[in-house]
């Protein structure tokens, strides 16, 4: 009963990130900055926790049940920890017609984990998720906040090796489609099985 | 706007929706998301219909169809949900056809395929919207063959609602009722697409107006966690009447079982509380239950008190009465009293020839003014000025603020009543802030609405008043620092605040029960109404202070009062008093020699008596009350078994025949008789929602200014939406709010070693009280506040803080 | 005779990428090493567009050359867009809101998402070009979750274009200010749908709202708002640089101009091909992209809400045009084609698809969130699972009838049309299915090396 807080604010020494979010919009859309709030907290702790949600529905004039109700919206904020590495596998028909569910397979017996699962050291996280837009370069796995694409076989081998040494591999460039430009001569053939950029 | 249902011609007011064109015209669509008073949304997609509408050419004639001769119907190619769907000229609307038919089933079907279907075991069960409609519109059977999707069954939202997350359709009703109505969002879906469920975050439901999502859930979701398993719809007796829990009456049904009141919910009164009632009336009916009611009268032989018929009961208060002169008796009635019970007083005081005759709480300004407002005037207003905590005096009054805040004029009455969709209301509509200005000693809920938020010295209403009064008076007045102070803001928003009720086409003033405890405090707000043109709503403590005090139930002189009689008169007869909770006027009392309490429960006065009669509770009388506004409103007796229990015409016929009178107001009848000739209204022909007589309200009887409370003290008695002397019996609404709350500002916790969640007792005034300490920064340093007891009128009093006593430090999480 | 005589006086339309006079416009620089940087997009003309728009046309000359274009909505719609720019009231002093819908998330397409990550400025010229025109006074990008690359650089790109006073106050000296926010989406389908993309914005769930009113009348914040597609605004880019004659050599009578086309499954070479309005299926899916490189029985031709073809010679060789495809009972949508292989079982790339718009449904309406979100996947399910019997068939057929035209928004029919076609064309395979308890076709490994 006692209208005391015992936890850190988050924002507490981010006052002037918090104020550069909140600048993005205009003063009658303060709630707007609701999702990149919830991306601010997510990106640094992995998840958002509980008092998060209640922080941040002060900050932009609200209840902490309308900042549970957007947030349990969009499928990619978490309200448990994610892992290090949050891996996700897109499963949409172009993926899938690219083998993305062997893939997703292959990942979830190699880490031992299932789907929505977290390893128990909390490095590897796995999720199954819905089309990311990458399906002319598929199948696609989303590490974090980075895609890698048309991984085959030989890449998932060498992108999960890298991972296991705590290493996020560079990306691999991969457009397809249309040549027409200066500098872009990506040839009409198979992709090749490069582990690299 | 002419527009066809099936074969029914309208002609309806532009901005109808489909759906009340045709329920206008005697036609029937299912509907499970649409619900008075609240935004059209059309989600649950069963009100759908196939809608056309002729078209015009390019010159403004109508596009003809040569076949008939008549301008051509266009049909939409889908169907159209009728609740989001405006009508047009012209247009045509068919809910009969096959295709209408087939999508409704599909609808049913859909709705169902995750619905548990325990009807037999649901409260919900015979009442239910889902289970008729899908009786009139559906096939009958399901094809989905597979399982129902799994979730919570007895989830308690709080201690007042219970959610079972399987039979909710996600009609979204509760989530848009508290965004809407009372603007708390404490209520919201979790998830999404099929696993979508509605939850809070907020523990509790912290809102004052919870239950009413128990009566919009068309399912059985949302339960009153007060009546759940209490009994089926159809074992209930139904009683509609108004609800005497505070001065605004709304309309409720009481629903009794086998003589028990199992719940209240709340019934429709479109000129004062809509559909909606605040938790203190819906769920503050506990203790009428409570095994300790009295239910025979009690008589004192050789010093104690023994079980009596009513007959011997007053039998021994004539006796006694004959050895009195009759001007020493005192008369007081609780102001809930009901119209015909002040005429049972007010007669048997002319009997006895007493000028000792008085209703209490009441407050030492008169409650009628010269412009009192209706609550659509409050509803409609474009300022208002708010004193007090009104949240708590009358939640009635917080709701219809809250409706002037939307903008939005009351709907006008359909042929089937209220419209289904009013197509004006939205989901998350701005409010107009501006236009709410709120002042109390301490902050209050409805200030997060405000556009100005005051706050005041406790007991410094007079002062308030007069400062921007002198504002009112010479715009280019400056108040020094003692006035800002006096009104709790700078000299320019004070300006700004009466220069907004000057300039209003409809400002009201609400003064809550802080600006009525002291004449002067009244006198300088009636000034400031007058000043800036204003209307005002005057909030009495009780259902009918306006009414008893209309009637005139009211002392010969001011030393005649309720305080006075306490001291002055030999012989006492209380209904629903309980002034021995004071130890000092308990000793008092004890010297009188005729002691009589009617009431409905043993209380430290009852003790006292020479005779105790059984009352009958505000649920179990017929008769009449008149709200703030100056609405007479009926009240029913619902058929509770109180065993040989009356009301205060009960009392009077049988103390009459026991002295071989007649008296008027012996009875109900009797009592509207004398009314009819006060106020030529017929009462046992009052409207379910009330009347308010068109000529301007008559001044009181006799002016007679009430008692002040104490211009100083430690403490601040509030208003409490729940009635603080029955909270204790109040099971879940004690639940729910933990209790009376003393609340401490945290300095003054620390100060005086109180830990929150301490249940503790303290001497207020005369009176211990027992409470629960909640620490909060929402009173001020060094005052702590406390609910009131009808004994104890609301204002400042002094505390023993010294006497403080800690019985129990409950552990609570901070929240 | 006559014929004759048009023909002469006015070109024919380009209607393939072969035809010598098409150019590729939008799509030239991405895959560019460097290209979203804006030196490298000044240095190709960059911007040249916004200040032809700003300092020698009135925004109404801007719009009635958008609408001269033909352009209509990349998004999928295919709302032309002058008319749409035109519905905004005039000014009135008060905030109104340019919202560039980047929330690409129809399975199939990535058109954006390049343009995001490699030519951002294209984009940013653009929304100054539509802001201009509409004379909004602030923009929104709202950027799908996923895209964290192309946030980054869209915002990078906006701080730069902000230092060298394209945007803020007073862009390029002119009395016009404007300045975008970046505003990031978090896994939510719905909110392509424009009014649920609104909410979202506002920072509440992105369930779509009534109509009326039309965002042009109360849009974000309740103010005016027009939400555009971020190929619309690019293609503005181009049209103002080239002309609204240019635009509209390319394409068929109601479809004109250049568009980004996405192909993906199993063809050579899967990507974004730029291509005139009216080039065929053939010439993306065999000219450019390769031909497939499986057996193919079944084409979806814009994203994966558009319903299928078979793989037919009067399927593939119509037109890629709003018209043509609605004739058909399908639709251009965002243009993203999906080949399906012969080995890929009907149903079950359908139970694939449906599972998609369950995840994805907002839950908001009975028939979307029960049928598409709970019942539909249940049934196809039982069948991939070898569970069905042939009247699951026809009670698939009559659920998906009840869904289809009652929901409160698109996304259920979007569901649907992909679930009828499918049992249009491929009912055999249903069959099958149902009375066989096993696939007609089966491949078990679709994961290459």
């Amino acid at each position: 009963m006692n209208e005391t807080k015992t936890h850190t604010p988050f924002f507490a020494d981010k006052q002037e990130k918090l104020a550069e979010i909140l600048s993005r919009y205009p003063a009658e859309g303060r709630r707007s900055a609701l999702m990149p709030l919830l991306w601010e907290v997510q990106r640094a702790e992995r998840h958002v926790s509980e008092e998060r949600v209640h922080e941040l529905a002060e900050i932009v004039g609200t209840t902490a049940t309308e900042v549970k109700g957007v947030m349990s919206f969009y499928s990619t904020y978490h309200e448990q920890p994610v892992g290090t590495f949050h891996i996700q596998v897109c499963s949409t028909l172009s993926c899938a017609l690219a083998g993305s569910d062997e893939l997703f397979d292959f990942l979830s017996n190699e880490l031992g984990i299932v789907n929505g699962e977290t390893t128990a050291d909390g490095r590897f996280s796995l999720q199954k998720v819905e089309c990311v837009g990458s399906c002319g370069t598929a199948p696609v796995v989303q590490v974090n906040d980075t895609y890698y694409e048309r991984v085959g076989r030989g890449r998932c081998r060498h992108l999960i090796d890298a991972l296991r040494q705590g290493e996020m591999p560079p990306v691999w460039r991969e457009r397809g489609g249309d040549t027409v430009g200066a500098a872009k001569a990506e040839p009409l053939q198979k992709p090749t099985d490069r582990g690299e950029g | 706007m002419k527009v066809r249902v099936n074969d029914v011609e309208l002609d309806l007011p532009p901005g109808t929706s489909a759906i009340d064109a045709v329920f206008a015209a005697g036609g029937d669509v299912p509907y499970f998301c649409s619900q008075e008073y609240m935004s059209p949304i059309g989600a649950c997609r069963m009100c759908l219909a196939q809608v056309g509408a002729p078209r015009k050419e390019k010159d403004g004639s109508w596009v003809m169809d040569e076949a008939t001769g008549q301008p051509k119907i266009f049909w939409f190619p889908n169907l159209m949900a009728t609740c989001t769907t405006q009508v047009m000229d012209g247009m045509v609307i068919d809910t009969l056809s096959e295709r209408v038919k087939t999508a409704q089933n599909g609808m049913v079907e859909f709705t169902l395929i995750n619905h548990p279907l325990d009807c037999p075991v649901c409260d919900k069960g015979g009442a239910c919207e889902l289970q008729d409609r899908s009786y009139e519109f559906g096939d009958g059977i399901s094809r989905f063959e597979f399982d129902k999707r799994h979730n919570e069954k007895h989830h308690p939202l709080s201690d007042l609602i219970t959610l079972d997350r399987e039979r909710c359709i996600q009609c979204k009703r509760c989530v848009r009722y508290f965004e809407e109505v009372p603007g708390d969002e404490v209520l919201d879906f979790i998830e999404r697409s099929a696993h979508t469920y509605i939850g809070t975050a907020d523990e509790g439901l912290p809102s004052n107006f919870t239950g009413n999502i128990a009566d919009i859930c068309p399912v059985g979701a949302l339960l009153d966690a007060s009546s759940r398993f209490r009994g089926r719809n159809w074992e209930y007796d139904h009683t509609r009447t108004t609800s005497m829990d505070d001065a605004t009456g709304a309309a409720i049904i009481v629903d009794a079982r086998t003589g028990r009141i199992e719940r209240i919910k709340a019934a429709l009164n479109p000129d004062v509380n809509k559909t909606w009632i605040d938790d203190g009336t819906r769920f503050g009916h506990e203790y009428v239950d409570s095994p300790d009611r009295l239910t025979t009268p009690l008589v004192r032989r050789q010093g104690k008190l023994e079980p009596a018929t009513w007959d011997e009961a007053t039998a021994f208060i004539a006796e006694r009465l004959k050895g009195l002169s009759g001007k020493d008796v005192g008369i007081a009635i609780r102001a809930d009293a009901t119209l015909e019970e002040g005429v049972a007083a007010m007669s048997l005081a002319e009997e006895l020839g007493t000028g000792q005759l008085d209703h209490a709480p009441r407050p030492a300004a008169s409650l009628i003014g010269n412009q009192t407002a209706t609550l659509t005037d409050l509803a409609t207003a474009d300022a208002i000025l708010v004193v007090g905590d009104v949240t708590e005096e009358a939640g009635i009054l917080d709701l219809r603020i809250k409706d002037a805040l939307k903008g939005v004029t009351p709907p006008t009455l359909m042929p089937h009543g209220v419209p289904i969709a009013d197509l004006r209301l939205k989901e998350r509509m701005p409010r107009k802030r501006e236009i709410l200005a709120v002042a109390a000693p301490y902050r209050v809920e409805l200030m997060r609405h405000a556009g100005t938020a005051m706050r005041y010295p406790a007991g410094g209403e007079a002062a308030f008043f007069r400062a921007l009064g002198k504002l009112a008076a010479d715009a280019n007045a400056t108040l020094d620092e003692a006035g800002q102070a006096a009104v709790g803001m700078p000299t320019d928003q004070a300006r700004a605040l009466v220069a907004r009720l000057g300039a209003a086409k409809q400002a009201v003033v609400v003064l809550g029960g802080f600006a009525l405890t002291r004449r002067e405090a009244a006198e300088a707000a009636r000034a400031l109404i007058k000043a800036v043109g204003a209307k005002e709503l005057a909030v009495g403590p009780m259902a009918n202070s306006y009414g008893l005090e209309l009637l005139g139930v009211l002392p010969s002189h001011e030393r005649y009062g309720y305080a006075g009689m306490l001291d002055g008169s030999k012989a006492l007869i209380l209904s629903h008093l309980d002034p021995a909770q004071d130890g000092e006027v308990a000793e008092r009392l004890r010297g009188k020699d005729l002691l009589v309490v009617h009431d409905i429960f043993m209380t430290e006065t009852a003790h006292l008596a020479d005779v105790v009669l059984p009352a009958a509770s505000v649920y179990e009388r017929d008769g009449t009350v008149v709200n703030l506004e100056g609405r007479f409103l009926p009240v029913r007796a619902a058929p509770v078994d109180a065993g040989s229990s009356a009301d205060l015409t009960g009392v009077v016929r049988a103390l009459g025949e026991a002295m071989g009178k007649r008296l008027d107001g012996r009875s109900v009848r009797s009592a509207r008789r004398t009314l009819k000739k006060r106020f030529d209204v017929d009462f046992t022909e009052l409207p379910d929602h009330g009347l308010l007589p068109r000529t301007k309200s008559r001044g009181p009887a006799k002016a007679v200014a009430g008692e002040a409370p104490s211009a100083t003290g430690n403490v601040l008695v509030v208003p409490s939406m729940a009635r603080a002397e029955y909270l204790n019996r109040n099971r879940h609404l004690a639940a729910a709010l933990g209790g009376n709350r003393l609340r401490v500002h945290p300095e003054d916790a620390a100060k005086h070693n109180l830990a929150g969640g301490a249940e503790v007792r303290l001497r207020v005034g005369g009176t211990w009280r027992q409470a629960v300490v909640q620490v909060t920064d929402a009173v001020p340093r060094g005052l702590m506040t406390i609910p009131s007891l009808p004994e104890q009128p609301i204002g400042l009093a002094q505390a023993d803080l010294t006497s403080i006593v800690v019985e129990q430090v409950r552990l609570e999480v901070a929240s | 005779m006559s014929d004759q005589t048009a023909t002469a006086a006015k070109p024919a339309p380009i209607l393939s990428r072969h035809d010598p006079r098409y150019e590729v416009t939008m799509y030239r620089y991405v895959g560019v090493d460097g290209a979203h940087t804006l030196d490298f997009y000044r240095s190709h003309g960059g911007y040249e567009a916004a200040k032809k728009a700003l300092t020698s046309m009135t925004p109404a000359q801007v719009i009635d050359e958008v609408k001269a274009s033909g352009l209509r909505g990349r998004g999928g719609a295919g709302f032309p867009t002058g008319v749409k720019w035109s519905f905004m009231a005039p000014p009135d002093g008060k905030p109104r809101y340019l919202v560039c819908n980047a929330d690409e998330s129809e399975p199939g397409s990535f058109k954006d998402r390049y343009i995001l990550e490699d030519d951002p400025h294209q984009l940013v010229e653009g929304m100054i070009i539509g802001a201009y025109a509409m004379q909004m006074t602030y923009g929104f990008l709202y950027v799908r979750g996923e895209y964290y690359l192309g946030a980054t650089r869209m915002e990078a790109a906006i701080q730069e274009a902000r230092a060298a006073g394209l945007l803020g106050k007073n862009i390029l000296g002119t009395d016009f200010s404007f300045d975008i926010t970046v505003h990031r989406g978090a896994g939510a389908y719905i909110c392509g749908e424009e009014t649920a993309l609104m909410n979202s914005l506002e920072g509440l769930r992105a369930n779509p709202r009534l109509k009326p009113p039309f965002p042009a009348a109360a849009g974000m914040y309740g103010r005016p708002t027009t939400i555009n597609n971020v190929t619309s605004l690019t293609s503005a880019v181009h049209i103002l640089t080239k002309g609204a004659a240019w635009f509209s050599s390319m394409g068929t009578d109601d479809s004109k101009g250049t568009k980004l086309y996405q192909i993906s499954g199993p063809v050579k070479r899967t990507g974004v091909f730029e291509m005139p309005m009216g080039a065929t299926f053939r010439e993306l899916i065999y000219d450019f992209a390769g031909g497939p490189t499986m057996e193919p029985k079944a084409f979806i031709p814009g994203g994966s809400s558009t319903p299928m073809f078979p793989w037919e010679d009067r399927f593939l060789d119509m037109p890629m045009d709003y018209g043509t495809l609605a004739k058909n009972g399908s639709m251009l949508g965002t243009g993203g084609v999906i080949v399906i292989p012969r080995d890929k079982c009907i149903v079950d790339a359908l139970y694939n698809l449906v599972r998609f718009y369950a995840h994805e449904s907002c839950g908001k309406c009975t028939p979307c969130r029960e049928g598409v979100g709970h019942w539909l996947p249940r049934m196809y399910q039982k069948l991939v699972s070898g569970l069905g019997r042939p009247e699951d068939i026809e009670l698939l057929e009559s659920v998906a009838s009840n869904i289809k035209g009652n929901a409160f928004c698109p996304l259920a029919d979007a569901c649907i049309g992909p679930v009828q076609a499918s049992l249009k064309w491929f009912r055999d395979e249903y069959e099958y299915l149902a009375a066989n308890g096993k696939s007609k076709y089966a491949k078990n490994d679709w994961w290459q090396a």
